[in-house]
């Protein structure tokens, strides 16, 4: 009897469980919209964006959406720090890239950082989304400019899903659908990276 | 049950202390850091057998400091401390090469305890003041913090001596705390 309540309570109990990797570079806001997924998912305050501090290691961010559990594993940036994010590569089910848009400078960093994640084999047909971030700037690049650069890169992509989306973490705007985004490419993409199990 | 409890109760009536265990090998230096944190200066120590438990109250919220033992006979007993705890600081010798792989050994062990599974881990790679110290990066690849997933954790460098470092990992430390409850 036990056996049988506690076999049900799992069944209810347990979901689907995905990982999504969060990265960019350095100051592209990676935490910052960690922080605020978690504020509109799981209700809490979270941090206050002027407390954010460059990360070294790696930040955690759990929410449930349709059903399942999307777990988020935000990455520091930094360029010592990129070596980090191949170890986690072949565990993740859909990939965030954050792009600073107001960094002009950095664009090319961007691209060759990118290149190199979409290339890597253990990412081989995870979504990815390309976030250009901070777009509440006056000074932000706009949307089409950043698209330029993911363009070149689609081709390595293949069939593979991708997008890019303007949002402003700091703001909130554009980070629902992002998530919604990311949420259904990981249905779609099930049978290819299927889900791990959390209770 | 009673952990339920407790938690409940706790966040009906906002206890707000919070639990913090100091861990690493012998010689690694938690004690100074407890005390450079708590007295602000770098007092002589001996080797702890058993602990030093102090309260130290930064940023609003009172941490009570665990720092444990490190010699090789007395590890075993960390686990009789890891209930209820919010956070782990894991102190290195950076400047100890040869112990790190027992220091990884001692860290993943440690991790894999059911008590102490959504505890944010904060390893500080100490003794940056000493010529030979390896770099965080060093520390962190020795230590295999990449293959850890579903724990928050960073690293700092810090000297307890010179006290460069502690501030900054006390602040990570607020806040992965507060975010967590």
């Amino acid at each position: 009897m036990y056996t049988l309540l506690s076999g049900l309570y799992k069944q209810w109990t347990t979901k689907e469980r995905y990982n999504v990797l969060v990265i960019g570079l350095d100051n592209a806001g990676k935490t910052t919209l960690l922080e605020k997924i978690k504020q509109i998912y799981n209700h809490v305050p979270g941090l206050p964006p002027e407390k954010i501090g460059p990360t070294v290691g790696l930040n955690i961010g759990r929410i449930v959406w349709q059903g399942a559990q999307l777990c988020f594993w935000d990455l520091g940036g930094q360029t010592a720090l990129q070596q980090l994010w191949d170890k986690y590569y072949a565990e993740c089910h859909g990939i965030i890239f954050v792009v600073d848009s107001c960094d002009s400078d950095r664009i090319k960093e961007v691209h060759d950082v990118l290149a190199q994640v979409v290339t890597t084999h253990d990412t081989e047909g995870v979504p990815i989304l390309m976030l250009a971030n901070k777009q509440d700037a006056p000074r932000a690049l706009r949307l089409h400019d950043i698209k330029e650069v993911f363009n070149p890169l689609a081709v390595e992509l293949d069939a593979r899903d991708s997008k890019v989306l303007g949002i402003s973490a700091l703001c909130g705007e554009g980070v629902s659908e992002s998530v919604d985004w990311m949420g259904t490419r990981l249905f779609l993409n099930k049978r290819h990276r299927p889900p791990a199990t959390s209770q | 049950m009673g952990n339920l409890f407790s938690r409940v109760f706790q966040r009906l009536w906002g206890n707000k202390e919070v639990r913090i265990l100091i861990l690493g090998l012998d010689g690694a230096g938690k004690t100074t850091i407890l005390y450079r944190l708590q007295l602000g200066e770098v007092v002589n120590t001996i080797p702890t057998i058993g602990f030093n438990v102090e309260t130290l109250t930064y940023q609003n919220i009172k941490f009570q400091v665990w720092d444990l033992g490190g010699q090789t006979s007395i590890r075993p007993y960390w686990r009789c401390y890891y209930t209820n705890t919010d956070a782990i600081i894991y102190v290195v010798d950076s400047a100890d090469h040869q112990r790190l792989s027992t220091s990884q050994q001692e860290l993943h062990e440690m991790l894999e305890e059911e008590e102490i599974k959504n505890a944010a881990l904060l390893v500080l790679a100490n003794k940056q003041d000493m010529d030979g110290a390896m770099t965080p990066a060093e520390v962190s690849e020795a230590l295999g913090l990449a293959t850890l997933r579903d724990r928050q954790w960073t690293i700092f460098k810090c000297s307890a001596k010179t006290g460069e470092g502690l501030t900054e990992s006390l602040d990570w430390l607020v806040n992965a705390v507060t975010v967590s409850k």
